[in-house]
């Protein structure tokens, strides 16, 4: 029955891909089509009775696949050799107050999108079986979530980007509080929604402010505005405000290793893989192109805070007992990284920032996929009550030892050429910086080898470990996209580069003037 | 028949307001004469016809001949802003009447009275916001008020309904009395108390007065204070929670709802029409009120376990939002006041729905927000309807919330009214934090007592539908709802 319900469901794709593509020849509405797709979704499994789980696991999981391959047909079509914008498509919001919905991706964003749809599937996959509670309302949510995450890599309006940027919290919310593992869950909800929202709503003034002043919140228009040195100033603090909350940069990080802990396994990959995306997409994408000046003149602050974050959480995650909060800490140190790379405000250090973004964004929602598998089976976090999964674990012993290496970095796997890059990118600007920064790479390989050893080597620890099962099968193939991408940009990160070229010496010719 | 040429067209425009009185006069008779010993069948039938009164007046209002005209020596004007108010009273009415039939039963309260009270405050309600002259201004309130000292004590075994009725006519006489001692002030130093001559007189007079004006200023303090108490915006909220609290759940909708927006309507009309020369006078107290308010509505509510006291500290709150609007002085203001507005009454009507379908199964009333545990379980639409709803008051996007509101900041901004955009987004964010307290017990809190409800009529279930649909979906496409707020800012400003 199941087989015969799939094999319905894909008898239909030739049929939308097909139209999809000659719709994306014209650039007509495909994105719309892609944000609206998993929404339809979630309206249809909003009606569907709830003890139907196996037709709403199916068919959520069958939604997320075609959005995939919808978004793979994105970058079939994509245009390289053109910083501008493509698939434009806009939708008359406020026409009166000149506000439209405007769609449209370039080289920075493309990927971004491709990463939403590849990790969702793979969310509800790893919420196949552990959910047990309100199962129809965990797909729903998820597929809500990615239709919000795809509007926000989409959409081409400052205030539209605000509208979309803070939706986000509200399935991530219930997400965390409602599927969460522990009492503390909670206060982790709280403080993610209140560390976020305290932190936009200073984006949002700025984004009235600047529509005050520009009569629109057009991006292409504003990219194209002057804005004066203070004003300019102001603003770029105000973006801050929210970005670096998001990112996180280092005062404001405390929610992060919180709501990642408690989160369910899937909300960790989310937040891992995108949601920390979003922060550092903001900057590239709003505070770098629009505010130039500003941007220079904050450089210095953005180095400093990006080295503490990295030697200080690097640090941190040492002496941590919690499987989730050292990844989230190391998570953390990596897309401090990330702002020192697209700062360094030159081809090779913003390249590297958005490759090491799409590499971490591989990597560390792979490890806490590892973690949640560890969490199924014996319900525990703590460091201290694993050892010697080798012997019981072999398939899952390799894969985290995979992942392992691609969190430090190991040459072959995609973060390394991330992070080769950035640290190239931000050489040339400050040697310093650079020579600081590059410990945190000593660190990291010191807290991912050290956490691997103890947690796979060594003896079983049987009075605690109990159950001996290796991966499954659904868990063992939620990995294998996530292994092929991680090789595949480590080894040939040139097809990932080649498309973002031409956006990148924009950008920096935005950025700075001289052309990238 | 020479009298009667006098007002030619005028019987013919005030036809919704003559029509109500009418069926009030008639219903009223019908209830006294049918009294039957089956009391609530005589209710529900009042009720509904009440409702086909009010449905008869809506027809009439749309359907009427002439769109804009002063009647009445200069004592009421219908325009394109009377249009629209009188509208959303109307229908918020009609809301409030089929929200109270299955309170009413439920708790025994058999007076068909109740709902001829509705019909004639809503008929002074719309009397208030056409109304052109300080004299037909104070008549129209005092007509409304009356109306509800009676239907917030109509719960007379209640000491809780008693005590709040008995607050409510207190204050709301002392606040009457302020407002016409306002009024004979401004009348006393110009001569003369229409809306339209005072915008004349004041013309060019943008500096604050001078000498012989400081008292017409004085007037003007009184009049806003008045209205202010009405509105229940701080410093004059202090009997707003406890009358929230005591009255009857469907009269506290009907306080939340509609008197606001008459009141806020009708002084937007005093301010804009009557005083906007000497906006530099008013501006002030307005600010620092809404700046209270917002302050207050956050903070207040913090503490607070029962959910109507809860709601009335978060009406205060949005009081202040509103007030925001009406202080910046320009059409944009205005036009995000209108928004704000009626974006708040869809959501208030949700909530209140909610509230008054939640009861135990022994009949009693859910008052603390304690008893919504568990509600995701035994009623998980009901939960997410609410969650929403909360959302939105939040101002969190994509709902409706956010759209009313970052117009508001946006046209406070755009006034150079820093302090208070920047207070405003402040508060929102703190005020957000007893907004995901209902959540957090409704979703997150694993408390043993299970408490079951009973099963929410249909009439309360297709009303929070409706508003729901309001709150979730306005922000896909609000162009109507913004076209509207800018006609009848407008019209005002003609």
């Amino acid at each position: 029955m199941i087989n015969a319900y799939a094999l319905g469901f894909w008898g239909l794709t030739p049929l939308v891909l097909y139209n999809t593509i000659n719709l994306g020849v014209d650039s007509g509405p495909m994105l719309a089509y892609l944000i609206m797709l998993p929404m339809v979704g979630a309206l249809v499994l909003m009606c569907t009775p709830s003890q139907y789980t196996d037709f709403i696991k199916l068919t959520a999981l069958n939604i997320s696949l075609l959005s995939f391959v919808m978004s793979l047909f994105l970058w079939v079509g994509f245009d390289a050799s053109t910083p501008n914008f493509q698939y434009m498509y806009q939708i008359n919001w406020l026409p009166f107050a000149n506000l439209h919905l405007t769609l449209g991706i370039d080289g920075i964003s493309l990927f971004f999108v491709i990463l939403t749809t590849l990790l969702i599937p793979i969310c509800l996959l790893a919420g196949w079986s552990s959910i047990t509670k309100y199962v129809r309302e965990y797909f729903v949510a998820f597929l809500i979530l990615e239709s919000l995450m795809l509007a926000v890599f989409c959409t081409l309006d400052l205030l539209l980007f605000y509208v979309f940027f803070e939706s986000v919290l509200l399935p991530m919310f219930i997400i965390i509080g409602v599927w969460g593992s522990r009492e503390r869950k909670i206060r982790a909800a709280y403080q993610f929604f209140l560390y976020t929202l305290l932190g936009s709503v200073l984006m949002l003034l700025a984004i009235l402010m600047i529509y005050f002043q520009a009569g629109t919140t057009d991006l292409q228009v504003l990219l194209t505005t002057e804005f004066s040195t203070q004003r300019q100033i102001l603003y770029w603090l105000a973006f801050f405000a929210s970005f670096a909350v998001k990112v996180p940069m280092v005062p404001v990080h405390i929610w992060l290793p919180e709501a990642h802990v408690e989160a369910p396994t899937a909300g960790s990959v989310i937040l891992a893989g995108i949601l920390l995306k979003l922060g550092t997409y903001g900057f590239l994408r709003f505070s770098i192109p629009m505010f130039p000046e500003a941007t220079l003149y904050f450089t210095p602050l953005i180095y400093t805070m990006s080295v503490i974050a990295i030697i200080y959480t690097s640090l941190t995650t040492i002496r941590q007992v919690d499987l989730k909060k050292i990844i989230a800490y190391s998570s953390v140190a990596h897309m401090n990284v990330v702002t020192l790379g697209m700062f360094s405000l030159n081809a090779q250090g913003v390249e590297g920032s958005l490759l090491l973004m799409l590499g971490h964004g591989l990597v560390s929602p792979a490890l806490f996929l590892c973690i949640g598998a560890l969490y199924d089976r014996h319900k525990t976090r703590l460091v201290k009550y694993y050892g010697g999964l080798v012997h019981t674990m072999p398939v899952f012993a390799t894969i985290f030892l995979f992942f392992t290496m691609g969190n430090i970095g190991l040459p072959g796997t995609s973060n390394f050429v991330g992070e080769f890059l950035v640290l190239t990118g931000c050489f040339q600007t400050n040697t310093l910086i650079t020579a600081l920064a590059a410990t945190g790479m000593v660190l990291g390989a010191a807290y991912s080898l050290w956490l691997y050893n103890r947690v796979v080597f060594g003896f079983p620890k049987t009075h605690y470990i109990s159950v001996y099962a290796d991966l499954n099968r659904r868990e063992f193939f939620m990995f294998v996209p996530l292994v092929v991408g991680t090789l595949w940009m480590g080894v040939y990160p040139e097809i990932f580069l080649h498309d973002m070229h031409a956006s990148v010496g924009n950008l920096i010719h935005h950025g700075t003037g001289y052309g990238g | 028949m020479d009298y009667l040429d006098l007002f030619e067209n005028d019987f013919l425009v005030s036809l919704p307001e003559s029509f109500l009185i009418l069926a009030a006069c008639v219903l009223l008779m019908y209830g006294v004469l049918v009294s039957s010993p089956q009391k609530h069948a005589l209710l529900v039938n009042v009720g509904m016809l009440v409702v086909l009164s009010l449905i008869l007046a809506l027809a009439l209002l749309w359907t009427g001949p002439i769109q804009e005209m002063v009647l009445f020596y200069n004592s009421l004007k219908v325009d394109y802003y009377t249009y629209i108010l009188h509208s959303l009273i109307l229908v918020s009415a009609i809301c409030i009447v089929f929200m109270s039939f299955d309170f009413l039963k439920h708790e025994g309260l058999h007076m068909f009275e109740y709902m001829i009270l509705i019909l004639l405050s809503t008929c002074s309600m719309m009397l208030m916001v056409a109304s052109y002259d300080l004299i037909a201004m104070y008549l129209a309130i005092e007509f409304q008020s009356l109306a509800f000292y009676v239907i917030a004590a109509s719960q007379r075994d209640s000491e809780f309904s008693t005590e709040a009725g008995l607050k409510y006519f207190f204050l709301g006489a002392f606040s009457s009395g302020i407002l016409l001692f306002g009024s004979s002030l401004v009348y006393g130093l110009t001569g003369t108390t229409n809306l339209a001559d005072l915008a004349t007189l004041l013309t060019g007079h943008a500096a604050m007065p001078a000498y012989p004006e400081s008292g017409l200023y004085v007037g003007l303090m009184f009049l806003a204070v008045g209205f202010l108490f009405k509105l229940a915006a701080v410093p004059f909220h202090m009997w707003s929670p406890d009358v929230y609290e005591g009255s009857p759940t469907p009269v506290t909708a009907f306080f939340a709802l509609t008197p606001k927006l008459a009141v806020l309507g009708l002084f937007t009309k005093l301010l804009y029409v009557g005083f906007y020369d000497v906006i530099g006078s008013w501006q002030k107290v307005v600010m620092v009120c809404s700046l209270g308010s917002m302050c207050l509505g956050a903070i207040g509510a913090m503490g607070q376990t029962k959910l109507k006291r809860l709601l009335a500290y978060s009406s205060i709150g949005h009081v202040g939002y509103m007030l925001m609007g009406l202080s910046t002085g320009t059409l944009e203001g205005l036009q995000a006041m209108f928004v704000y507005i009626m974006v708040y009454m869809a959501m208030s009507m949700t909530s209140f729905c909610i509230i008054l379908s939640l009861r135990n199964e022994d009949g009693s009333p859910v008052t603390s927000v304690n008893e919504l545990s568990q509600l995701s379980r035994t009623n998980p639409m009901l939960a997410l309807t609410l969650a929403l709803t909360m959302f939105s008051m939040a101002g969190i996007p994509p709902l409706a919330g956010f759209c009313s509101k970052f117009y508001l900041f946006f046209s406070a901004l755009s006034a150079s009214l820093y302090p208070l955009a920047v207070v405003g987004v402040l508060t929102s964010v703190v005020s957000s934090f007893y907004y995901i307290r209902v959540i957090k017990v409704m979703y997150f809190d694993n408390t043993p007592n299970m408490h079951n409800f009973i099963s929410l009529d249909t009439s309360k279930a297709w009303l929070i539908a409706l508003t729901l649909g309001v709150t979730v979906f306005l922000c896909v496409y609000p162009s109507p709802i913004f076209l509207v707020a800018q006609k009848m800012a407008l019209a005002l400003c003609v």
